[in-house]
């Protein structure tokens, strides 16, 4: 049988040898992308003036922040939003995934959570759609709902500044509180059950147990999972563009349906990509916040 | 008008090349022709014998565009009996709200993925601007089965020209389409009904395509009154307030125009002042106020939303474009002759009355980067499309053609129950087009978020409203060097 090769034998060239292919796509797929969009982001272009490329230095960046239609309304809606969102699928997560953690021998609790998890599986797209029916005046479930119960005036959700924003909210919920609940039972599944029977030896409170042992095991899982939605809450785009198009007027108008717009609607290349850097920037501190926060305690225990 | 002018057209080749590559291939083509071909009949064509694939870029959800795909199996007929070559066609659908940027992001990479487009009409600039598509002024002069007689300069406006008021042809009316205002005849010419509107207004209710003719809205507005009924779930009409796309725009654009008001200068570039008018203010009060008449939700309303409510039996009238007639008319309201579609009323009183809708409808264009034998199937299916035998089919099918001599043939009016109204407002200075810059889409979503602000009370005053998408257009325009004015100062003002 053949040896392999000599410079495999090398440890180290291995190493690169296997993490190549992964490297070649991250380059390819993601740094080279990256640098092409900053390098956008200095340059005056549209896709349909005909123009080639202008250099415009900061002017794209300037334009957004003085701009009149400019980020910070967007910005502001879009954290509020996030901030919403997180807590309440975090809160619902939590009071569902204990329930079911809670009641193993529960009959149909399979069943119960395939149902649960159905809505995170849906094309965003096509929850959009439906949900815009469901909200209809005219024709739309939930009004015929609420007439049940005596509602004489139909709610116009989608169409009426008051409710649009709320509704949009409330569809992100159904779909993603499912997510914070399987992050949720992972987090107590990482619980060993030596130390829960212990506690119980130990005559440690519901609370006390919860504190001591759960949170100390399950955090980094619930924080991940926290992690991940507040980065795809700062996303929502294909929610909304079914539901509302970022309207009434601009209530629903988060930072990525604004950038959506001017980037695969206006075509105006180099504008959004400078918008995209700010975006990502933004999206990279609010990571780092969430690790920081994560590896607080540990900081200290070294400290 | 000036005459054309020609511009670099981005080609791999230049057009012109790729046009005389074409002649080239014909002359080849016809000396070195099979006697064969002639002794069938057929004509000396560079592609005899081959099989061509073709693809077609059309507008998903839209009966006009899926109506040319049902009819491309009569191209395919057409070219074997008479060139002896077959085409192959595929097809890719885009809603309107994408099909830009489905048929954009190919051609900036000049891709022939899509050899011909059915765009919307003000993508022309944009499509045109980066030499995207084809200009077609040579290909009119060396066809003259393409030197049509339009029904009217409204055609040409709209579907063909870019930049506005010049003779350079960048597309082709693949369907003609206007605002018609599709009524409950059944209802209109029930007798209680009428009675009761004699009765309480006084006026005979309009029975009558010529009654609608002379209607006004304040007129129209009782009509509506009288068969608004949310107790029954009936209301008196519906019209678009969607911020989707154009919807809210192409409706609120016909109280604009026809009392005066005006969205732009094209020759300057200048929206500010001209936006953002008293008239405009005004007719913006009056088209919110129509929502009474409407079921709720309409602020939602788009083209897919009242083909609903009216095929549901939920309003009295609908106003709603020609073009989806078909969908309009169920075969049950068709069987029971329920459905009369008349010209939508004028606005303003007096002599003064006026009715200058928006224009809908949709050109085909040519893909500028096709290579020489897709440009030349692009061109011998534009010919077989402007022949008065497709022109009528398609008509028989549920489109709209935009030729005078289909539109003026016998029983023309007969074919379908839009056809009088959607050639009635195809007559000159009855609908008009908007913008055709290549900033169309920028220019429009700010006007969409500020129409449809004030449409759902976000924002208060209709002034407010449209200066904002007065500023923001003028500022979009500057940018794009086509305004020579930058914002004024008080524009740094304007919110919704």
């Amino acid at each position: 049988m053949a040896q392999p090769s000599s410079l495999l034998n090398d440890r180290r060239t291995l190493v690169f040898v296997l993490l190549a292919p992964v490297l070649a796509f991250f380059i390819v797929f993601n740094t080279i992308p990256t640098l092409w969009l900053l390098g956008l982001s200095f340059y005056n272009y549209s896709l349909t003036s005909g123009m080639p490329p202008e250099f415009v230095g900061f002017t794209n960046f300037v334009n957004i922040f003085f701009n009149r239609n400019g980020i910070w309304s967007d910005l502001s809606r879009t954290f509020i939003f996030v901030a919403c969102a997180v807590s309440l699928q975090t809160l619902l997560g939590l009071m569902l995934g204990f329930l079911f953690w809670g009641s193993r021998n529960m009959p149909g609790r399979r069943i119960a959570l395939t149902l649960l998890f159905t809505p995170m599986v849906l094309t965003p797209v096509a929850t959009g759609t439906f949900w815009r029916f469901i909200y209809d005046p005219t024709f739309g479930a939930l009004n015929a709902l609420m007439g049940l119960f005596g509602a004489t005036e139909p709610i116009n959700f989608l169409g009426d500044p008051t409710f649009a924003y709320w509704a949009v909210l409330a569809v992100d919920c159904w779909m993603w509180t499912p997510f914070m609940t399987l992050m949720t039972l992972a987090a107590l599944g990482s619980v060993p059950k030596a130390e829960l029977e212990a506690a119980e030896v130990d005559r440690l409170t519901w609370f006390e147990q919860l504190r001591l042992i759960v949170w100390h095991h399950g955090k980094f899982i619930l924080m991940l999972g926290m992690l991940l939605r507040t980065i795809d809450s700062f996303k929502t785009l294909d929610l909304i563009i079914p539901m509302t198009n970022g309207g009434p007027g601009q209530q629903t108008r988060l930072v990525a349906v604004e950038l959506n717009k001017q980037a695969f609607q206006s075509f105006n290349m180099g504008w959004s990509s400078a918008y995209a850097v700010l975006l990502l920037l933004i999206s990279i501190a609010m990571t780092s916040v969430f690790i920081h926060v994560l590896n607080l305690r540990r900081r200290r225990e070294r400290s | 008008m000036t005459k054309y002018t020609t511009r670099p057209s981005g080609l791999m080749m230049p057009r012109r090349q790729v046009l005389k590559g074409i002649g080239a291939m014909t002359a080849a083509a016809a000396m070195s022709m099979p006697v064969t071909n002639r002794a069938f009949g057929q004509e000396a064509h560079p592609l005899a014998g081959r099989t061509i694939d073709m693809n077609i870029l059309g507008i998903a959800g839209w009966l006009p565009s899926s109506l040319s795909v049902a009819m491309t199996p009569l191209f395919n007929d057409y070219v074997r009996d008479r060139y002896g070559y077959e085409v192959e066609f595929a097809f890719a659908e885009a809603p309107f709200s994408d099909l830009f940027q489905r048929a954009a992001t190919s051609l900036a990479t000049r891709s022939q993925e899509f050899n011909i487009i059915i765009s919307d009409s003000q993508w022309i600039g944009a499509l045109a601007e980066p030499g995207w598509i084809l200009q077609l002024n040579d290909v009119i002069a060396a066809n003259p089965g393409l030197d049509i007689d339009w029904y009217s300069q409204t055609v040409i406006d709209t579907y063909m020209a870019y930049p506005d008021g010049t003779e350079n042809i960048w597309g082709l009316p693949q369907e003609g389409d206007t605002i018609a205002l599709f009524i409950r005849k059944d209802m209109l010419h029930d007798e209680a009904e009428k009675a009761a509107f004699q009765e309480k207004y006084g006026m005979p209710l309009p029975q009558t395509f010529e009654d609608f003719e002379d209607l006004t809205m304040t007129d129209f507005e009782k009509v509506a009154d009288h068969f608004n009924r949310p107790d029954e779930e009936m209301w008196g009409t519906a019209m678009q307030y969607s911020r989707v796309y154009d919807f809210v725009t192409c409706y609120l654009y016909p109280f604009m125009f026809s009392q005066g008001g005006d969205i732009w200068d094209a020759s300057t570039g200048q929206v500010e002042g001209i936006l953002n008018s008293d008239i405009n203010a005004m007719a913006m009060t009056q088209m919110k106020d129509w929502l009474k008449y409407q079921p709720p939700g309409a602020t939602n309303f788009g083209i897919a939303e009242q083909i609903d409510v009216f095929t549901t039996g939920k309003v009295f009238s609908c106003f709603q474009w020609a073009a989806v007639g078909l969908a309009m008319i169920t075969e049950e309201m068709k069987a029971n002759d329920q459905v009369m579609v008349v010209a939508p009323p004028k606005h303003g009183t007096g002599d003064a009355a006026d009715r200058i809708y928006t224009m809908g409808g949709q050109p085909w264009v040519i893909n500028a980067f096709n290579d020489e034998e897709k440009m030349r199937v692009a061109i011998d299916f534009m010919n077989w499309w402007y022949l008065p035998e497709t022109a009528l089919e398609f008509a028989r099918r549920g489109g709209n053609p935009a030729d005078r001599p289909t539109l003026t043939a016998d029983g023309f009016d007969d074919i379908n129950p839009w056809n009088r109204a959607y050639k009635y407002m195809l007559e000159p200075g009855r609908s008009r087009d908007f913008w055709h810059h290549p900033k169309y889409a920028e220019m429009l979503a700010v006007q969409q978020e500020a129409f449809t602000s004030y449409m759902t009370g976000q924002t208060a005053d209709p002034m407010q409203a449209l200066n904002y998408a007065a500023c923001n257009q003028q500022q979009i325009l500057f940018d794009a060097g086509s305004a020579a004015q930058s914002p004024s100062r008080s524009c740094i003002t304007a919110t919704l």
